[in-house]
């Protein structure tokens, strides 16, 4: 064998590729899509029912009522009590867990595969009779708001929420926190609760996605024995148009006081999941702040040292979600830090990237696919966004020569339209007597400095 | 109940360096994983956090590496990357198509052996900056941020290698120089001091091969100094030790930690066992009484440090309810604890349960996997132990569980630590 030259890159070895796991398509009569794909490497079963029971279907005075739902399916069911119901899913080692967001309600379910039967007519039950006891209801309505407020003293998400609703005109719901506020929680009752949920937790327009050591045929039964009454559609859909606050670029500093670090935020408005810039939208920002080797991280954090890290993302919702570039800096270089944001935002925007940053950037989302195919529970998430999203049953099988396909010009266009520096929002949570002058030496726009709300 | 079994092969090059390999060709995907035998226990009086410091150095570069080229070329490929310091060991792992083994292998040899060519004083306050911002972010800006820091001196005592934190302290990260850099690397990065594990989809004869080509000429190093401090303390902490804080937090949250028998003690097996009946999973003792029923607590969280050194460390959790009282949530936690004497099977068998799922579920990636084989050969010497865990967990009685918490759990052997808001609604 030939002496080991270290200086040269190894040579790559030939491709293996591989697919999606297949994954077997059945529309049941109670207008459930059901979606199966079989993994048995390991006797594992990730299960997750997702019902269109969404938080953006909710007037703003109901916010958080969806997630509070979801929240309290755990309080019991009509015939036995959470405690019951815990014991009855741990004592077969299962896992079920519940939430809700903009796109709906989801419930999840891991359990090994012979534990399947038995966790499942938990997770039924769990759905559709939930009992909704009052010390339950309270408890949750309780653990909600000791969330908000622990959110509103945690600096990275104070950034983000402050973000949003700078983002999104207040007709959008997504102007407002998906957990709903003080305000709306509470009073929510026991009565609100149901009515939400006879309401709207109905088959139509949502799926059951099971992945793993199972047959379609074995999950099919179960879910006509379980299931089989259930019918009907939400009773409340979405229906908005996403509109920003304003096209102009704004200043604002939430004040921290003793803050050490800056949390930065810059963003506005961005684009729905069905974009037919997807990919070349989704390369862009890759480029852009997606990966470590991005042009934002190598800039902050490798040379400059300003960060621990910065990442930059498109939320691609049913509707268009935030565009936002999110990172945590010394108060020192706060200023500086979104100067080079906003440089890094214009030179996207304007020159788009270049030929030898899209082919890195293809071959990592293409490359990376494959890594996270390993697992019941990944796969079936991405099985999951078909079914919310209404992606063609192939997108994922198609999803490798899709990102390969995208050109430098493609990916540039993209950039242009959608990154729009001189529309930014600029949010940053910190101590604003020692970061703000500096900021306003920035001259980017006034600055605004307010209070955090309590 | 399902028989968990990695089949893997282990072997070692002349010059120490510890080998497994874990084949399992169903998915194209490889992960590469070592485990260094150094921690932040190795670090002396003025340098803590340097293993933290050094392991972001790993990655500026080496002889044939220019810096950020290791993010660069993994990411190219479409693989992930990333390394931890812990208290007992750092480890550096990638995950990657399986046809780019050979670039894993490559980059992590050419560190091993020649990372010190690469260093400049540049690089060292570059990655100075990133950690300061690292340590501001996760612990300084955050309510609670200084918990463990707060634990550890209680739980610990002076001079022994758990006192000070992973992360370590703004002053000694300051004083970090580029000698420090040198004498640690060769200290403390040297084959005889390393697992590699890989897993996934590997031809085991031929990845041995390669690997004896990339790593094979690295120089074996000296034997590894013994740990600064004193290691060994009393099994019990003597008393109930405290400490009160009053900041800016949303919540009053009380937090335990317990000294309990060093991770090689077989004796472990019964803290993590116990910690489960207290608080894994919703119809656990701390979530049925403070949580559910009482409503005194907003969450519970339980959890048992891995540690070698001595003694390990049990954790509890609580936080409560805008304006509660954290002294009823303290009166609360410890009457559960007391409780476990009255402890039942069903309740074990519910832990043991719990967790085969979740082991399973922990094999699901190449990566996890090897990395469990790297902590069970570097700590034990034995990567089979991870096909033994489950077992190793049913053997746990009820007795045991009884004697433990009332040798372990009790108020002769806990602290306290306890953070109260600043404005009580």
């Amino acid at each position: 064998m030939s002496p080991l030259d270290r200086t040269a890159t190894p040579v790559s070895g030939a491709l293996r590729d591989f697919d999606f796991p297949p994954v077997d398509r059945r529309s049941l009569a109670n207008g459930l899509d059901l979606r199966v794909a079989k993994m048995n490497r390991l006797p594992m079963v990730s299960l997750s029912l997702f019902i269109r029971a969404s938080e953006a279907a909710l007037t703003d005075g109901n916010a958080g009522l969806a997630v509070l739902a979801a929240d309290a399916l755990e309080g019991g069911t009509k015939r036995r009590n959470g405690s019951e119901l815990a014991e009855a899913l741990e004592q077969i080692g299962a896992h079920v867990s519940a939430g809700a967001g903009w796109e709906g309600t989801s419930i999840g379910l891991s359990c090994l595969a012979d534990r399947l039967p038995k966790a499942f007519a938990i997770l039924a039950e769990t759905v559709l009779q939930p009992d909704f006891p009052e010390d339950e209801v309270a408890r949750a309505r309780d653990q909600h708001l000791a969330g908000l407020r622990q959110r509103t003293m945690d600096p990275a998400s104070l950034a983000s929420d402050a973000a949003r609703e700078r983002y999104f005109d207040p007709s959008v719901p997504y102007a407002r926190s998906v957990d709903g506020s003080e305000a709306t929680i509470s009073g929510v009752s026991r009565g609100d609760l149901r009515g939400f949920v006879d309401a709207n937790y109905r088959p139509e327009l949502g799926g059951l996605v099971a992945v793993g050591d199972v047959e379609t045929s074995e999950v099919e039964a179960m879910v006509l024995e379980h299931f089989g009454d259930w019918s009907g559609a939400p009773a409340s859909l979405a229906d908005f148009e996403v509109q920003p606050v304003t096209r102009e670029r704004r200043v604002c500093i939430v004040h921290r006081p003793g803050s050490v670090q800056s949390e930065i935020r810059v963003g506005h408005v961005g684009a729905e999941r069905a974009t037919p810039d997807y990919y070349p939208l989704s390369i862009a920002n890759m480029v852009l702040g997606g990966m470590f080797t991005s042009r934002l991280n190598l800039n902050l954090r490798e040379e400059n040292g300003f960060t621990y890290g910065v990442r930059s993302r498109f939320a691609f919702r049913s509707a268009a979600g935030p565009f936002q570039v999110a990172t945590a800096v010394g108060n020192d270089v706060t200023a500086p830090a979104i100067r080079e944001i906003m440089a890094e935002l214009a030179g996207m925007a304007e020159g788009g990237p270049s030929d030898d940053e899209v082919a890195a950037a293809r071959d990592y989302a293409a490359g990376i696919f494959g890594l996270q195919l390993e697992t019941a529970g990944q796969v079936a998430t991405r099985v999951g966004h078909l079914v919310v999203y209404g992606l063609p049953d192939d997108h994922f099988d198609r999803y490798r020569t899709n990102v390969r396909a995208v050109t430098t010009e493609e990916a540039a266009d993209a950039a242009a339209r959608h990154m729009r520096p001189h529309e930014a929002q600029i949010v940053v949570v910190g101590d604003a007597d020692v970061i703000g002058p500096a900021i306003e030496g920035l001259d980017l726009a006034r600055v605004e400095v307010i209070a955090p709300e309590a | 109940m399902s028989q968990l079994s990695i089949p893997f092969e282990r072997h070692r090059l002349s010059n120490g360096l510890k080998v497994v390999l874990a084949p399992d060709r169903t998915v194209p995907v490889v992960a590469t994983n070592i485990w260094y035998g150094v921690g932040s226990r190795n670090e002396p009086a003025g340098k803590t956090g340097f293993a933290h410091l050094f392991e972001h150095m790993m990655f500026q570069g080496s002889a044939h590496v220019p810096k950020n080229k290791h993010f660069e070329l993994i990411e190219r490929v479409g693989g992930t990357l990333n390394a931890t310091t812990w208290f007992d060991r750092t480890n550096y792992f990638e995950t990657l198509p399986s046809n780019e083994l050979e670039l894993a292998l490559w980059l992590e040899s050419d560190r091993m052996g020649w990372m010190l060519p690469a260093m400049d004083q540049e690089k060292l306050d570059n990655q100075r900056d990133v950690v300061k911002n690292e340590k501001r972010q996760r612990y300084d800006n955050q309510p609670y941020g200084d918990w463990s820091e707060r634990l550890q001196k209680l739980v610990y005592p002076e001079g022994h290698p758990y006192r000070h934190t992973v992360i370590g302290s703004m002053e000694d990260i300051d004083a970090a120089s580029l000698d420090d850099v040198a004498s640690f690397f060769e200290t403390f990065y040297v084959p005889n001091n390393a697992v590699l594990t890989i897993a996934g989809d590997i031809d085991p004869t031929e990845t041995l091969g390669l690997i004896d080509r990339y790593f094979g000429e690295i120089a074996s190093g000296r034997a590894i100094p013994e740990l600064p401090g004193t290691p060994e303390l009393d099994a019990l902490i003597g008393s109930t030790v405290r400490d009160h804080v009053v900041s800016e937090v949303p919540l009053p949250r009380v937090i335990m930690g317990f000294r309990t028998p060093p991770y090689s003690s077989p004796d472990f097996a019964v803290a993590e066992v116990s910690r489960a009946l207290l608080g894994m999973g919703r119809a656990s003792r701390l979530y049925k009484s403070l949580v559910r029923e009482r409503r005194i607590a907003k969450g519970v969280v339980t959890y048992v440090y891995p540690l070698l050194s001595g003694a390990s460390m049990l954790l509890v959790w609580a936080t409560g309810y805008p304006g509660g009282d954290a002294a009823e949530l303290e009166k609360a936690m410890s009457e559960e604890i007391d409780a476990l004497s009255g402890a039942q099977q069903s309740e074990i068998d519910r832990a043991i349960s719990l967790t085969e799922t979740d082991l399973v579920r922990a094999m699901e990636r190449v990566a996890d996997r090897a990395d469990l084989l790297s902590m069970f050969d570097l700590y034990f010497d034995d990567p089979g132990r991870l096909n033994g865990e489950l077992d190793r967990l049913r053997s746990v009685t009820l007795e045991q569980i009884k004697e433990f918490a009332g040798e372990r759990l009790g108020t002769n052997n806990r602290a306290v630590l306890v953070y109260e808001p600043e404005d009580k609604k």
